[in-house]
C-alpha cells in the first residue's frame, strides 16, 4: 500500500470516528438548561400580558419560542410532589404569567413567596388562559 | 329557595383546570418516542356537555432535544401553528353528578384541530367523580397523515404512523 493510501486510510478513519462521535452525542443530546440560554427579552408581567391581549399573532411573532426574563409579583405558587412546580406572576385578574419550573429549581422555588417580587427566566410557549413559559429558572438575583 | 337554585346552577354552570395533562408516545422497532405537555386549559360545561381543550404545541417536552426540535420545526410547525384545540360534546353530559361518588364511561365526539387541520374525532372517556371533584382520562388514536403531518422518508421507519394521545385531567375547579 503506498504512503499517500495509509495517509488516505487514517484521515477516513479519523472522520468516520469524528462524525460517529457527533452524531451519538447529537442523537442523546437533552434540551438546553435554560440558565445557560442567551436571554433574548427582558420584560414585566404587566407588559407581556398586554401584548398578548391586544394581539396574539403579533405576540407570537415577537416572543414565542425566545427565551425570555419576565418580573412581577408572586400570586400563586403550586407544587405537586416536588416534581411539578409552578410560579404565577401578574395581578391582572384572569391573566397571569405562568412559569412551569425546571424540576431543578425545587431549592429556588422554596426561596419564592406570594406577595413577593421575581425575575423568571424560561421559554415563551404561548398564550392559553395565562401566558405561558416553559423550563423555567428563577434568576439568582431575585432571592438574594 | 329559587335565590339558592340560581346560584347552585350558576356555580355549576362551567368547570376548568389549567394544569391537565396531554401525553403521546410512538412506539416502533427502531425506537421509542415520548412528549409531554402539562399546561392544558379544560372548559367544562356539565349541564350542556360541551368540553373544549387547548395546548400549546412548544409546551410539549420530550427526553431527547432533536426529537423536540423536529417535533416543533419539522413535524406541527409550532411557529405557524401554535395551539392545538379539541372541541367536544360529552354525551348525557348532564348525568354525571358532583354530588355522587361515581365512575362514568362517556361517549365524546367533537373535531381535533392541529397542524391546521380540523378533522372529527371520536372516543370514550372515563370521568371520575370523588368528594366533589371530577377527574377525567380518555386516549384519542391519532393518524400523522389526517393532520397534514409528514415524516421524510429517512425516518419514517422511526415514528408510528398512528399516535395515541393520551388525555388526562386530575381536577376540574369551579369557574
Amino acid at each position: 500500500m503506498s504512503t499517500f493510501k495509509k495517509y488516505a486510510l487514517v484521515a477516513i478513519t479519523i472522520i468516520i470516528a469524528i462524525a460517529s462521535i457527533y452524531g451519538y452525542r447529537e442523537f442523546n443530546r437533552k434540551p438546553a438548561d435554560v440558565s445557560s440560554l442567551k436571554t433574548q427579552v427582558v420584560i414585566t408581567a404587566d407588559s407581556i400580558i398586554a401584548a398578548y391581549e391586544r394581539d396574539e399573532v403579533k405576540a407570537n411573532e415577537k416572543f414565542l419560542g425566545k427565551t425570555i426574563v419576565v418580573n412581577g409579583v408572586v400570586s400563586e405558587m403550586n407544587n405537586e410532589h416536588d416534581t411539578l412546580l409552578n410560579v404565577i406572576i401578574g395581578n391582572n385578574g384572569l391573566r397571569n404569567v405562568s412559569c412551569l419550573l425546571n424540576n431543578t429549581q425545587l431549592e429556588n422555588y422554596k426561596k419564592c413567596s406570594v406577595g413577593k417580587p421575581v425575575f423568571i427566566k424560561g421559554i415563551c410557549t404561548g398564550f392559553l388562559a395565562d401566558v405561558e413559559l416553559n423550563r423555567c429558572v428563577i434568576v439568582a438575583d431575585t432571592i438574594k | 329557595m329559587v335565590f339558592f337554585l340560581q346560584v347552585c346552577t350558576s356555580a355549576q354552570t362551567k368547570l376548568f383546570t389549567k394544569t391537565g395533562t396531554i401525553s403521546f408516545f410512538s412506539k416502533t422497532n427502531i425506537e421509542n418516542i415520548s412528549a409531554r405537555n402539562n399546561k392544558v386549559l379544560a372548559v367544562w360545561e356539565p349541564l350542556s356537555g360541551k368540553i373544549e381543550f387547548s395546548v400549546l404545541m412548544k409546551g410539549f417536552e420530550f427526553e431527547k432535544a432533536l426529537m423536540q426540535e423536529h417535533f416543533n420545526e419539522d413535524y406541527v410547525e409550532s411557529d405557524k401553528y401554535p395551539k392545538a384545540t379539541l372541541k367536544a360534546v360529552i354525551e348525557n353530559s348532564n348525568s354525571i353528578l358532583l354530588t355522587t361518588d361515581k365512575t362514568h364511561s362517556v361517549k365524546v365526539n367533537g373535531t381535533l384541530t392541529m397542524h391546521g387541520v380540523t378533522k372529527p374525532i371520536s372516543t370514550i372517556a372515563t370521568i371520575k367523580v370523588k368528594d366533589g371533584i371530577a377527574s377525567a382520562t380518555a386516549v384519542l388514536p391519532v393518524l400523522l397523515a389526517d393532520y397534514n403531518i409528514k415524516i421524510p422518508a429517512v425516518v419514517a421507519d422511526n415514528i408510528n404512523k398512528k399516535i395515541d394521545i393520551s388525555i388526562n385531567i386530575p381536577a376540574f375547579k369551579s369557574l
